[in-house]
């Protein structure tokens, strides 16, 4: 589903985020992406959009090239990718079924978009997902009127009305308290096994990964350092992952 | 800071103070024998005269008009120079040009560009709505584009990574952030130019302040204070509605 090759990033101000990362994810995994703060993990999952563009490397999803893609190539890879955000990035002032609805514009009519009239079908979707996120009855709320775990709700069921092939999320606990946090893993984990949704998740808390993540990739300083089954990492793993940081 | 830095910085104030008061002549006395003409002036404005009334109300609308048009074609002039001069927006050179023409313009004030319209284009409310443009232009320009730097860049990437087209980023990421933000700088700018434009008649550019001044020259002050308390309620009720309006939008 997802194939990275020698995948590297400068940053302009000289900071190297990724240093040669390659990585192949099969349809329907869970992969846990561990490593400290600033090990790459946001760039890595950005290059898998093209939300960032790598400097050197190459990555395909789903089948289709993402690095060097034509504008509208991009749009078309993006379209079959979700990704949740740390920080949620929720049009605050408007609606939650209007949130939700961005998730359609790689879909619906360019010029019915920008009027906001968005087809029925696509309203009664969005509609159900958020019955599905466990937030029926919310549409008409104001966004930022909700709380941070269910802003990240509303947030991945923008990503699921995409009806995308990969889910990707980056951090998507870390501004969440701890009982928000694991029911936003468990959504997450319920998507993976009963839609086969393939799904990244990068996470710093260990023993989150552990319990979710059936494969823990390690990232250090750009690179892997670790890539196998959560029942075999390593308290040396986590060390090699972490740096001996206590954990 | 040293007590010795404080002590020349207050020293310097004080300075400062001094010199310019004496260059401007500031005189306590001059204004305690002023005091019985400024009671005798405020005397001869009483009774206002009914009379001049709706002279006074046609002169209040008109002023209203020129902040009316002056307000919206300003603004809609601001949108595309703001977000050339965004340094998020827009590429370093064009952001450096834009913004150093606008804190140009804007060291001009209304009146100013009234004089200007009113030798341009002749005399009448068309150059005090041309001096409004030119001002409230600059001015929301700033302000926008200070709004576009603010602006929260999650949402955006948000729009994007749905796979969005340019313009759907633009609607849906953008403009909800935005709008409601520049709406309340233009109402606040309209409370402004209502103000600004209640003396471009002084100038011969249109509305109230014409009547002003001309009953003022001919000294007929019962007629001026007429014009003078239309004016205060007029630029109260307007401040009124659109704090009221402004307050719902944030």
């Amino acid at each position: 589903m997802i194939q990275v090759r020698d995948l590297f990033k400068r940053y302009p101000s000289g900071t190297v985020a990724l240093d040669g990362v390659s990585l192949d994810v099969a349809a329907g995994e869970f992969v846990a992406l561990i490593g400290s703060s600033g090990a790459g993990k946001s760039t890595f999952l950005r290059c898998l959009n093209g939300l960032v563009t790598p400097t050197a490397g190459h990555v395909s999803v789903d089948g289709r090239e993402v690095t060097g893609a034509s504008r509208s190539g991009l749009r078309g890879v993006r379209a079959s990718v979700g990704f949740v955000f740390q920080q949620f990035n929720l049009l605050k002032r408007l609606s939650v079924l209007h949130n939700v609805l961005v998730g359609t514009l790689s879909r619906v009519d360019m010029w019915r978009s920008l009027l906001g009239r968005f087809p029925g079908g696509e309203l009664d979707r969005a509609r159900r997902t958020l019955g599905r996120v466990g937030l029926a009855g919310l549409d008409d709320r104001r966004a930022d009127t909700l709380s941070g775990g269910q802003q990240q709700r509303v947030a991945i069921a923008r990503a699921l009305v995409q009806e995308p092939r990969v889910l990707l999320a980056d951090e998507p606990m870390s501004s969440l308290d701890p009982a928000s946090s694991r029911a936003v893993m468990e959504l997450l984990q319920d998507i993976n096994r009963e839609d086969g949704l393939t799904v990244i998740a990068s996470l710093h808390v260990l023993d989150l990964a552990v319990t979710y993540g059936r494969r823990i990739v390690g990232l250090r300083a750009g690179r892997v350092v670790h890539d196998g089954s959560s029942a075999g990492l390593t308290q040396a793993a986590a060390e090699a992952i972490f740096g001996g940081e206590p954990l | 800071m040293s007590s010795g830095r404080r002590w020349a910085g207050g020293l310097a104030i004080a300075a400062a103070f001094i010199w310019s008061a004496w260059s401007t002549e500031v005189s306590l006395g001059r204004l305690v024998e002023g005091i019985p003409f400024m009671l005798d002036f405020i005397g001869r404005m009483l009774p206002p005269d009914p009379r001049v009334l709706g002279q006074a109300l046609r002169g209040a609308l008109q002023t209203l008009q020129i902040a009316v048009a002056g307000t919206a074609v300003g603004a809609v002039l601001a949108l595309p120079v703001a977000f050339a001069g965004a340094r998020n927006t827009s590429p370093r050179w064009a952001f450096y040009w834009t913004r150093s023409a606008l804190n140009a313009f804007r060291a001009i004030d209304t009146l100013v560009y009234a004089l200007f319209f009113v030798a341009a284009v002749g005399l009448g409310p068309f150059p005090g709505v041309l001096a409004v443009v030119v001002y409230t232009a600059t001015v929301l320009a700033k302000l926008y584009s200070e709004a576009i730097e603010a602006m929260d860049p999650g949402p955006v990437e948000a729009v994007e990574a749905v796979g969005a087209t340019r313009l759907q980023v633009l609607r849906w990421g953008v403009v909800p952030q935005l709008l409601p933000q520049f709406l309340s700088f233009t109402l606040y700018r309209f409370e402004t130019n209502i103000r600004a434009a209640t003396v471009l008649g002084f100038v011969g550019a249109g509305g109230i302040g014409f009547y002003i001044q001309t009953h003022l020259r001919l000294m007929n002050y019962p007629a001026a204070s007429t014009v003078l308390l239309v004016l205060v309620a007029m630029v109260m009720l307007v401040d009124f509605a659109s704090s009221r309006l402004r307050a719902r939008l944030v």
